[in-house]
């Protein structure tokens, strides 16, 4: 869940039409295009959650986040039964309660809640949940790894930067890489993992 | 023996922090404050080439040095060169010295090799416009004839083939025929690489794009992540592009000296084995304190505010021995982090505590631009000044660090405060002083006290099990400064 209490505006006698501001918006928020010889950046509001990433990398230092009346995105996990939220984390192999996310404080359940309501995508995912609104950095592989545990594929879009792919978990890590590089201690991990995914869920 | 406080570091004008006028009373101004010299707790520090009065010239010079033992023979007259850097060596006495040595490597590399195309590429954290402030302040773009560019985790990427599978760079690190790999060696992230690999990590982050990072965040434990940046460097694709490395060895109080070699595993030995040396003594005598407020006071995000040259996060986990990777779990890395509940509980009981030595901490100077919320959650805090509280509201990343913390309109009333509801007159300053540490008399009389002992456990029982457990050579420890 988080609060978005800014959106994003571009000052377009500063644009260059680069699409940096397209290429990063982790919501497909931003779409620029050219009208009567000057750039023309459409900033979808409806979706965006205030993540600073296109004011963060905009080489014209064009966008400016501006104050907006504050609202809330998130999933409400009560929603759904729990046993079903509980199969989904443990299949992504998070215990439910575990954070997902450290700027939004967000957790497993909320990831699996969002895909029970309809949330197929990684964009749509972030829209549900705020995760990914933050930092945009860390919380990239749990929603990776929700998507993927609930049987969902995506189609990357060409105008983004986003979303690059799934990658490995210590529970994926081949044999030989286990034995031949002791020093990781890869299978001590996985096991410090999987107590915390069985752990018991408290209320 | 004990002084005046000592300097701390200035105030930074960025847009991750309060404006410097905000900063109106360092904690080192507090009554009661002195300073401990680092010679006097550990009387073996190397000597420092920087600063010692002869300004950067020094890092130049020392640069110019390690660099004659490099083959060049890779680097080719048409070729593009990167030199890879990341934000952390910016953040070493006001940034000049690691300045320094990126304009010394360009020069050499071109006078060398001809080459006339040599860029920087500056890697970030998750302040992605940190390292352009730092190139604009130390004049880099106009040095790097305008190819000086930051590049953060979000931008366009490249997959890499690895024994890991697929994992992504940065295309901006990886555009050239080859790169230079230039960074400093503090142990600064121990709880992250825990000293395994700690020269190569910057291929599995600064480097590296958002989906790699959070593998290391989140997919792989807190000790196996750190395979991510060797799968990276050993891969054909980066192979292929690799020159060499360039190291600031840095140890508590400044600049030792700059090592460079081809080899990166050799570099990467060398500097594991600075960095227990350098560091494991400062860090085990913070594990000695008994309890105390911590101030937070430089120009950094929360964690990585710096005293005795190391970082705050290192006095959070020093309750217990980061190099020991018998030791599963920090009390703080970002997987410490996702095992706590709802309710702020572990979620299972072998979860370490964060250091239950800090009663209190007081935020008087601290950047945004990092999830900080865990520290006012598991720590009391108060913070200092409504600008800093507000900034904190603002930052997408902190969004909640003010609904944990407390805040105070000026230090004298924080302090108040503290020492009234910690009962402790033991104060830590993390102001980035240089070759000491502001202290409280009380906590001055206490390190000194116990230092010592604290060396002679590192030096004859701990070097030699953290080296065994990496499997490093101890003759080693005798071919460093």
């Amino acid at each position: 869940m988080k609060v978005v209490d800014v959106h994003a505006s571009v000052n377009e006698d500063l644009c260059k039409g680069c699409k940096t501001c397209e290429m990063v918006c982790p919501v497909y928020a931003i779409t620029v295009g050219k009208r009567e010889k000057k750039f023309k950046v459409e900033i979808n509001h409806k979706r965006c959650v205030g993540c600073w990433n296109c004011e963060q990398r905009c080489p014209e230092h064009a966008v400016e986040m501006k104050p907006c009346d504050p609202y809330i995105i998130g999933t409400d996990v009560s929603q759904f039964d729990y046993n079903e939220i509980e199969a989904l984390c443990r299949k992504a192999r998070f215990h439910p309660k575990q954070l997902v996310c450290y700027c939004s404080g967000s957790r497993a359940e909320e990831l699996a809640a969002a895909i029970l309501s309809g949330a197929k995508t990684p964009d749509a995912l972030v829209l549900a949940t705020g995760v990914g609104a933050g930092c945009g950095i860390e919380c990239n592989q749990p929603i990776l790894r929700f998507l993927e545990s609930a049987g969902l594929s995506f189609e990357r879009r060409k105008q983004s930067f986003q979303w690059l792919g799934r990658t490995i978990t210590v529970w994926e890590v081949p044999s030989k890489l286990k034995e031949d590089f002791p020093v990781f201690r890869f299978e001590e991990d996985r096991q410090l993992f999987d107590r915390i995914i069985n752990a018991s869920v408290e209320p | 023996m004990s002084g005046a406080p000592i300097n701390p570091a200035a105030p930074r004008n960025s847009q991750y922090g309060v404006d410097p006028k905000y900063i109106v009373k360092r904690g080192a101004d507090l009554e009661g404050m002195t300073s401990v010299l680092l010679n006097e707790l550990i009387p073996d520090m190397p000597p420092v080439i920087y600063p010692n009065g002869r300004g950067p010239s020094v890092i130049k010079e020392e640069t110019e040095r390690a660099l004659a033992t490099v083959d060049f023979s890779k680097i080719k007259p048409g070729h593009r060169v990167n030199i890879l850097a990341s934000h952390h060596g910016f953040t070493f006495l006001g940034g000049e010295p690691y300045a320094e040595m990126l304009r010394t490597i360009k020069d050499v590399v071109m006078s060398e090799t001809g080459a006339r195309e040599v860029r920087l590429r500056a890697g970030l954290g998750m302040r992605f416009r940190e390292t352009e402030e730092y190139i604009k302040a130390h004049g880099l773009d106009d040095y790097f004839e305008g190819k000086a560019l930051g590049i953060a985790p979000i931008d366009a990427g490249i997959p890499i083939e690895t024994k890991l599978g697929t994992l992504y760079g940065l295309r901006k690190a990886y555009d050239g025929d080859v790169i230079i790999h230039a960074h400093n060696s503090d142990v600064r992230e121990v709880h992250f690489h825990r000293q395994v690999d700690r020269a190569v990590k910057p291929f599995g982050m600064s480097y590296a794009r958002c989906e790699t990072r959070s593998t290391y965040h989140m997919n792989l434990g807190p000790r196996g992540a750190n395979f991510v940046a060797r799968s990276i460097f050993e891969s054909d694709f980066v192979q292929d592009k690799y020159g060499f490395s360039v190291f600031m060895i840095m140890s508590p109080q400044g600049v030792v000296n700059v090592d460079a070699d081809n080899d990166l595993y050799a570099l990467n030995d060398r500097t594991t084995v600075g960095g227990m040396k350098y560091y494991g003594k400062i860090i085990s005598l913070f594990g000695e304190i008994d309890g105390c407020i911590a101030v937070l006071d430089f120009p950094c995000p929360v964690p990585y505010v710096f005293a005795a040259g190391v970082i705050y996060a290192n006095m959070i986990n020093a309750n217990i021995d980061l190099f020991d990777l018998d030791n599963p779990l920090p009390p703080y890395t970002w997987y410490t982090e996702t095992f706590y509940d709802h309710r702020g509980r572990p979620l299972i009981p072998e979860i370490p505590p964060v250091n239950p030595a800090i009663k209190m901490v007081v935020h008087n100077y601290a950047w945004t631009g990092y999830p900080a919320v865990f520290f006012a959650e598991q720590t009391p805090t108060i913070v200092v000044g409504e600008e800093q509280a507000k900034h904190f509201d603002r930052d997408p990343m902190n969004l909640n660090y003010m609904k944990h913390a407390l805040l105070a309109r000026e230090l004298n009333a924080a302090m108040a405060f503290a020492y009234e509801t910690t009962g402790t007159d033991k104060v830590i300053i993390f102001d980035g002083a240089m070759g000491g540490l502001n202290v409280s008399s009380s906590l001055a009389e206490l390190l000194l006290k116990v230092a010592p002992s604290v060396c002679d456990r590192v030096e004859n029982t701990l070097i030699p099990k953290w080296l065994d457990q990496r499997d490093i050579d101890a003759s080693l420890l005798g071919a460093i400064p």
